[in-house]
């Protein structure tokens, strides 16, 4: 029931804070972050709620006419994502205060609407309830790029529209190639995740239907060469949109690839791989050179998490424990310092208001605090050896040398061009001597208080990981004991081969 | 003779009669239309004592069976809707006498459910004649607006060549079989049956006056110009009503009827055509008459598409989006119909015109979002749960060629809703909106488009399971 809560109070959050504005300016936010709060509290918990793999769980008939029920389940990669949702939602709440003055009200509905929707693509494991969310967290998140966004609003909140719901339709004729297929072979009409492992399609229907979810799913993660809705979303979004976008939404995508696509169909994804790990590799190398040539800030960040995607993708597809964990890592990672990074941007923009590198430049000595962090999530975002996103890198790499040496050899020499881009920021933008005089405020409390929890969160990542891959661990091989097996099946569902993980 | 079952029939008729008499002795608006809402209200009501009755009534006419007693229930639900969204639209200051207008409404409903009742070319044709008579009325009806009297004369002009055609085809089919009852004619188009050029030349007649009807491609030249020119009530009814009706007799005769390998491809070529040449003409449209004219066309498409889909899912699919469609139509009608006013020169329906509605009338907006999105097919509304269906009909019979074409047409559709969408959502421009609070009957309609759009977009199993009670 939990987690049926984990839903609703954001949903009714959002419906409160719609009208709230009309009472006090801070209303919608108090309400929001207090709703995020409650969220958090509730799932916090959730982690040592039951043994074994599965946290949490809830059923309930939705659709029966077409075997569709209400299936929520909270795994340890679940929590993750949840709580990474929950912290950076609250996190773009707080980086609104000021940005966000106009129709605050519609504005924290359509956050907290996208934010519920998220949490159910994390936790739906009925595959139809799946796509209900995925395409749910669509619409609000359009609506806050199209009306609070930067100059091309339109053309970005469209463009994002138009992919996504591509991409979802994919989703849906696929998901019911599956049921179909699970179908004919049993005999009963299901959405349920658990019953459709136990049918994984083959031959070229099989191979197909594989296809369309991978496709949809690399859209989402930004994959070369579908990635092209991205750098336009990102930047054109308010700060808060592209904190969402780029920590949150992104994430969906690899989620699904790992949820949904290696699981499901596990033939047709190895028959895939070779082909994802290039596009991985392409994704690395294309994003970091394209964040060279950015003088956008903001743009440069979007093209740097092209380039994280890539790693992500080449982690998904080599197929073994030791990658995967990093690809859990290098996610939260990536969702903490480009969050960070997307906030600093747009204090720079509420500041300067400019995102031009070519118009910074001497930064430091006007605004020390928020040069510095800069600065450091920059270095932790490029790989820097004792923060999150290096571990989640690192795994991968390491588990995809023995599987495909010279992929590896080519992902790794993305690392040059990230080096390059990130001092290149670094030294534009806080660096040099200001051409003109500021009198721009640094980071009061509130902003720094943020800024440190973020911090915290990615030098914590990079030093004692183990947590982190302990919670994960157990979504690596379904557990067919915890849920009630289906009906006539036969196959164990344990996939690939399993590196012992020490439960501490 | 036992009319039990024809009650929603008589009922319509004897109001009809009645409602002439009451405006011939007292002109009210209010008592005009109350009278017509209670007739409408009367008929649906009457539809489970009509379904109870155990002996037919005017056989060889009329077949009121569960699905054509379902798809009348339909037709009246949905007149009742239009109607409810009209009585405000017609202000106090229209320059033209009101009443007659829920009279024309009356009418054709009374023409639209013989029309899907009917199981003779001769009450087909009477029943067709009634509604399309009536509906040229309804889109003339403020005649002070030159565009009102232009889409009703070339409706005028071409539902006569239609009906000439469909003419053409029962004298045709008449010769050929000696009969105008539907079971009896299509004995003669069993596989087995020797050909008859003159049934096929009545057959392929018949079928070009339904596809005028119906507004597929290549026969949908009229629908954006008599939509646009249409008052937004009479739009609505327009778009709904005569599809409705149309496809109740389809769809009753299709399961008994051989298709031939030919007209199948014929029908898949046409849904074709009409996702794409729908969704792509819709896309350069500023106004929004016009602009769900061409939806419409591909929401057709999408429905052949259900409708070539065979079988369990197929059936309910289809009576699944039939419902949707009427909804989400008379409710984007609705919206543009409680923002606008009959008495003025023209519809508040350019796409510039919804420029921020958000800011200035946010619960029409609201409407018009869940409507946009529903039509879009998108969740939480109900044209998500219904172009699922299709998709699952398409999947499971692995029809993939028009699944595909489904898809990318839907893609480009979304293009266009989003865009009312963003529209909407803009900062409001110059011009002051024209009146803040919308009245009573208004805000009724509104509620009642909205929680239907809503409700079974979140949760459809009730609808579901009514609908294949009635047709499964």
């Amino acid at each position: 029931m939990s987690l049926v809560w984990l839903l609703v109070i954001p949903l009714l959050g959002g419906l409160a804070a719609w009208p709230a504005a009309r009472l006090h300016k801070h209303a919608p936010r108090l309400i929001s972050l207090a709703a995020l709060a409650l969220d958090l509290a509730i799932c916090w918990p959730l982690l040592h709620a039951a043994p074994g793999s599965w946290l949490a769980q809830f059923t309930c008939p939705w659709i029966p006419a077409f075997g569709m029920d209400f299936r929520l389940g909270l795994d340890g990669m679940s929590w993750l994502l949840t709580m990474l949702t929950l912290l950076l939602g609250m996190f773009s709440i707080i980086v609104s205060w000021r940005e966000i003055t106009a129709r605050q009200g519609f504005f924290h509905a359509n956050l907290m609407f996208s934010l519920a929707g998220t949490i159910g693509v994390f936790i739906a494991l009925d595959m139809f309830l799946f796509f209900y969310f995925w395409e749910l967290m669509l619409v609000p998140m359009v609506l806050i790029i199209a009306i609070w966004g930067h100059e091309n609003r339109r053309r970005a909140a469209i463009k994002f529209f138009l992919f996504t719901q591509g991409s979802g339709l994919l989703i849906l004729i696929a998901i019911l190639a599956l049921a179909f297929l699970h179908q004919r072979v049993t005999g009963t009409l299901t959405f349920n995740y658990f019953a459709l492992l136990q049918t994984p399609p083959s031959g070229e229907l099989g191979f197909l239907t594989m296809l369309g979810l991978f496709i949809a799913f690399l859209v989402k993660l930004a994959g070369f060469p579908v990635h092209v809705w991205l750098p336009e979303t990102h930047t054109e979004a308010p700060t808060a949109g592209s904190v969402i976008l780029a920590s949150i939404l992104l994430k969906t995508g690899a989620y699904g690839l790992l949820r949904f696509v290696v699981p499901l169909a596990p033939v047709a994804a190895h028959a895939i791989a070779p082909v994802a790990l290039w596009l991985g590799a392409a994704s690395i190398l294309y994003g970091a050179v394209l964040a060279y040539g950015q003088s956008d800030l903001k743009k440069l960040i979007a093209y740097t998490s092209i380039s994280h995607m890539g790693f992500i993708l080449i982690g998904i597809f080599v197929f073994n424990t030791l990658a995967w964990q990093g690809v859990i890592m290098l996610l939260v990672a990536h969702g903490v310092s480009t969050g960070a990074l997307f906030i600093i941007v747009g204090s720079i923009q509420n500041r300067l208001h400019t995102r031009d590198l070519g118009r910074m430049g001497g930064l430091w000595t006007d605004l020390p605090r928020l040069s510095a962090f800069g600065t450091f999530f920059i270095l932790a975002a490029m790989g820097l050896p004792g923060l999150g996103n290096f571990v989640g890198e690192f795994l991968i790499l390491r588990g995809a040398w023995p599987v495909s040496p010279l992929v590896t050899s080519v992902a790794a020499i993305g690392l040059i061009p990230a080096a390059l881009y990130s001092l290149i920021a670094v030294q534009r933008a806080f660096h040099g001597s200001a051409d003109t005089t500021r009198h721009a405020p640094d980071f009061d409390p509130r902003e720094t208080a943020m800024m440190l929890a973020l911090a915290a969160a990615i030098i914590w990542l990079g030093v004692y990981p183990q947590p982190v891959l302990n919670i994960a661990a157990p979504a690596y091989s379904v557990d067919p004991s915890a849920f009630p097996r289906h009906a006539g099946e036969g196959r164990h569902p344990r996939l690939y081969f399993d590196i012992p993980v020490s439960r501490a | 003779m036992n009319l039990q079952a024809a009650t929603p029939l008589l009922i319509l008729a004897v109001a009809t009669g009645l409602l002439l008499l009451i405006i011939a002795i007292r002109r009210a608006y209010l008592l005009a239309a109350g009278a017509t809402t209670l007739a409408l209200l009367a008929a649906l009501l009457s539809l489970p004592y009509a379904a109870a009755a155990t002996a037919p009534a005017f056989p060889g006419v009329f077949t009121f069976n569960a699905q054509s007693l379902g798809f009348i229930g339909l037709i009246l639900a949905s007149a009742l809707l239009v109607l409810l969204i009209a009585i405000p639209y017609w202000p106090a200051a229209t320059p033209v006498p009101r009443e007659e207008f829920s009279l024309l409404l009356l009418i054709g409903t009374l023409g639209a459910v013989a029309l899907a009742a009917s199981t003779s070319f001769a009450a087909l044709f009477l029943g067709l004649e009634t509604l399309t008579l009536t509906m040229i009325g309804l889109v003339a009806y403020p005649r002070y607006r030159p565009q009102a009297e232009e889409a009703a004369l070339k409706y005028l002009i071409l539902s006569g060549m239609s009906s000439g055609f469909l003419l053409f085809g029962i004298g045709l089919i008449e010769l050929a079989c000696n009969s105008l009852n539907f079971a009896e004619i299509l004995r003669f188009t069993a596989p087995d049956a020797p050909t008859q050029a003159m049934l096929l030349a009545g057959l392929a007649m018949i079928a070009v006056a339904t596809g005028f009807k119906l507004s597929v491609v290549p026969f949908h030249i009229w629908v954006p110009d008599i939509y646009g020119g249409a008052p937004a009530p009479s739009a609505a009814y327009v778009a709904v009503i005569p599809k409705l009706a149309v496809l109740a007799v389809l769809i009753r005769l299709l399961p008994t009827a051989p298709l031939s390998h030919g007209l199948i491809t014929a029908i898949t070529v046409v849904a074709m055509l009409s996702m794409l040449g729908g969704n792509l003409l819709a896309l350069r449209q500023g106004n929004i008459k016009r602009l769900l004219g061409y939806s419409s066309i591909a929401h057709l498409g999408y429905l052949l598409v259900a409708i070539l889909a065979a079988g369990a899912i197929g059936r309910i699919a289809v009576m699944f989006y039939l419902v949707t469609y009427a909804l989400t139509m008379i409710g984007a009608f609705g919206v543009i119909a409680a923002l606008s006013s009959g008495a003025e020169a023209s519809d508040l329906d350019k796409t510039t015109d919804l420029r921020g509605l958000f800011w200035t009338r946010p619960a029409a907006a609201t409407v018009m979002t869940v409507v946009m999105l529903s039509l879009a097919g998108i969740p939480p509304a109900i044209g998500f749960i219904a172009k699922m269906y299709i998709f699952a009909a398409g999947v499971h019979t692995a029809l993939w060629n028009l699944t595909s074409v489904m898809a990318a047409s839907t893609v480009i559709g979304l293009f266009y809703y989003l865009n009312v969408i963003l529209m909407m959502s803009m900062k409001p421009g110059e011009a002051a909106p024209r009146t803040l609070r919308l009245p009573m009957l208004s805000r009724l309609a509104m509620a009642a488009i909205f929680l239907p759009v809503l409700g079974f977009g979140i949760a459809p199993q009730p609808l579901i399971a009514a609908l294949k009670a009635v047709f499964g």
